[in-house]
């Protein structure tokens, strides 16, 4: 585990370098509306401010189902479910992430404000969760734990 | 190019229930490969998914997501025989896409 | 062509790729380390005792309890004493307990008795599965001093704010994944590339299919039979082995252990199986001595950590306790689920491999994957799993 984390924390000096340069590079269409800004962001509350979420609201209508202890951090599974009347999207931030914006699903024609995935997390942290319903901005959190593993790797 | 990918896609308390495994390394561009060198980084970046021609999910994605992705969602007043497909881009510009129908 | 009786195989070559090499890294980033332990005992040979006699040395142990402290928390250092024990007010998060807690250990112990156990506990303690952190040179002597003067300052004991962090009360972990579920587990991808192979003409013009047309019927319950002794090779073969051997023979496919179509064959193949018993043939006398090579080699001290399969698990020893946060199993439910999904390694480990990872871990030197080490191993946990269903692929952290 402690490799993985060692490997993620490099990350954050090497990607504006590397990584960066290789967005730009990119020549599909998409790449337009990806928020550059927010998953370049070293802090979380830049990455907040990429999505203007910065002032949003704890709401206890937005569930984070992940694990309180996770077996590591390469794959922790994290499901978010936002009961809030028209959820427009979600954005899952890891706070301790060396990029801590991971993930923006948006939502449209009917499906639900609900969306499951696996994330890589370099430490134990809090998952964040920011949900925007008809233009406003919620949040909740959970901590998760990861697995500090045994024989040294 | 066919990166194999999963999908499932089935009616659970009147929403279909989707669920979506991709083959993909996710490489940060950090990790060494044996030879010591560098592993470009490579991850996809844009997951769209679309309900009978009607697009339902649009995601953006950084390295963050773990390798060979796994995407739940649920689309409401969908129904058995709808068609559901998932298209993903990546960072190099690969695609990959897999529909399949909503079971009851 | 129905297949014969004796499946042919090819019994000259090695299995797996040779010379064999460690590992370097996987797909994760996650690394192998890259040491020689040769001077250690492996499965294959048993080294001379590196323990340095009695060492002379003046009380009380003068050392530096900071660089001690340091010490024992590094992780570098053969995993750290925080694997295995609780260590005063500052021990880090999520502490092991295959050792006790020494929270109050500088209240009690002699400083000389502190040194001798570190130094190497097999002095004074026959049964105990603490690396010789001195004899083994994991540390020097003055390092082992630091630590001594470390311990010494370990005199109230240790309140564990939250019970999960405190191994004495943390919930060991429950597995809720469904394994069998193609959206969850990657390692169906790999299913599907043993079934294109099973389907592949080899260079003789033939593929497995072949010979075998209906391979989910034929197949049944083969996995769940394996390993098995082969005089042939007067070994013990696992299907992997059997893959690489039998499709030269056949095919005239090269299939060698670990590869991705070998993989992916034993997938397909065990995933056949699944739900059938496992029920390895132990009424010959080969077997029946090959099942007791296994368990003695399963007794053995190996590597530079100088622990045996059986120091983590069995419940006589060490099973069901904690290395720092990770959960010790029994040897009982470990196999059925091979090959499996490594969601720490984002890799699918056969058998042999996961045997390779444990001897690293202890740091002793790997054995080839078609190790007859490994094959008496593998049978000696079949037998120890007997009845177990096959589920494969599995997925494990």
């Amino acid at each position: 585990m402690h490799h993985l984390r060692r490997t993620f924390l490099k990350l954050s000096g090497a990607i504006a370098a590397g990584a960066a340069a290789s967005f730009l590079k990119v020549g599909n269409s998409l790449a337009a509306t990806w928020n550059k800004s927010g998953f370049e962001s070293k802090v979380t509350v830049e990455a907040l401010k990429s999505l203007s979420a910065s002032a949003a609201t704890p709401s206890r209508e937005i569930a984070i189902s992940a694990p309180d202890i996770a077996e590591n951090g390469a794959q922790v599974p994290v499901t978010v479910t936002s009961k809030i009347a028209n959820t427009e999207s979600i954005s899952i931030v890891v706070d301790k992430n060396p990029f801590p914006l991971s993930s923006t699903f948006d939502f449209a024609n009917g499906s639900e404000g609900y969306v499951s995935t696996k994330l890589k997390m370099g430490q134990t942290s809090n998952v964040i969760a920011i949900v925007k319903a008809d233009g406003k901005f919620f949040t909740a959190s959970k901590e998760v734990k990861v697995t500090i593993g045994g024989c040294g790797g | 190019m066919a990166e194999p990918m999963r999908i499932r896609a089935k009616m659970e308390n009147n929403a279909a229930d989707v669920k979506v495994l991709m083959s993909h390394p996710m490489e940060t561009g950090q990790r060494k490969n044996e030879k010591g060198d560098l592993v470009p980084v490579h991850f996809i970046q844009s997951v769209t998914a679309i309900h009978n021609g009607k697009t339902v999910l649009d995601a953006q994605w950084s390295q963050a997501i773990s390798r060979n992705p796994f995407l739940g969602f649920r689309v409401r007043g969908a129904k058995a025989g709808d068609k559901i497909t998932v298209n993903w881009v990546d960072t190099q510009g690969d695609k990959g896409s897999i529909d399949t129908t909503v079971v009851a | 062509m129905a297949p014969s009786k004796i499946a042919p195989l090819e019994v000259k070559k090695p299995a797996s790729a040779q010379p064999w090499q460690r590992y370097k890294v996987d797909s994760q980033g996650s690394t192998w380390p890259q040491t020689d332990w040769s001077s250690f005992s492996t499965l294959a040979a048993i080294a001379p005792p590196t323990d340095g006699g009695s060492l002379r040395y003046a009380t009380p142990i003068e050392g530096d309890p900071a660089k001690g402290r340091q010490l024992a928390f590094d992780r570098a250092r053969g995993g750290s004493c925080v694997s295995c024990h609780v260590l005063g007010k500052d021990t880090p998060p999520q502490p092991g307990n295959i050792g006790p807690d020494l929270s109050t250990v500088g209240a009690t112990r002699s400083d000389d008795w502190l040194f001798d156990y570190v130094y190497d506990p097999r002095k004074l303690n026959k049964t105990s599965i603490m690396p010789p952190w001195g004899a083994h040179k994991i540390m020097n002597i003055p390092e082992v001093r630091d630590v001594v003067a470390f311990l010494k300052t370990l005199k109230e004991p240790h309140v564990f704010r939250d019970p999960q962090d405190n191994p004495a009360t943390r919930t060991p972990p429950k597995d809720t994944r469904d394994n069998l579920d193609a959206t969850d587990n990657p390692a169906f991808f790999a299913l599907d590339r043993g079934k294109s192979a099973f389907n592949r003409l080899g260079a003789n013009g033939k593929s497995c299919a072949s010979c075998h047309a209906s391979p989910e019927t034929a197949f049944k319950t083969w996995a769940g039979r394996m390993p098995k002794f082969e005089p042939r090779l007067d070994k013990v073969l696992g299907v992997e082995e059997f893959i690489t051997r039998h499709a030269r023979a056949t095919t005239g496919e090269e299939i060698l252990m670990q590869s991705d179509d070998n993989i992916g064959l034993s997938i397909f193949l065990h995933n056949i199986a699944n739900g059938t018993p496992i029920n390895p043939d132990l009424s010959n006398a080969e077997a029946k001595l090959a099942v007791k090579r296994g368990q003695d080699l399963m007794q053995r001290k190996l590597g530079q950590l100088n622990m045996a399969c059986v120091d983590c698990h069995t419940k006589e020893r060490h099973a069901n306790k904690w290395a720092r946060g990770q959960y010790l199993v029994e040897f009982k439910g470990t196999v059925a689920h091979f090959p499996t999904w490594r969601t720490s390694r984002g890799d699918i480990w056969d058998i042999r491999k996961r045997f390779q990872w444990c001897n690293v871990s202890v740091r002793a030197n790997e054995l080839p994957p078609d190790a007859r080490q490994y094959g008496d191993i593998e049978l000696a946990l079949a037998a120890i799993n007997k009845g177990e269903k096959v589920n494969s692929p599995g997925i494990r952290h």
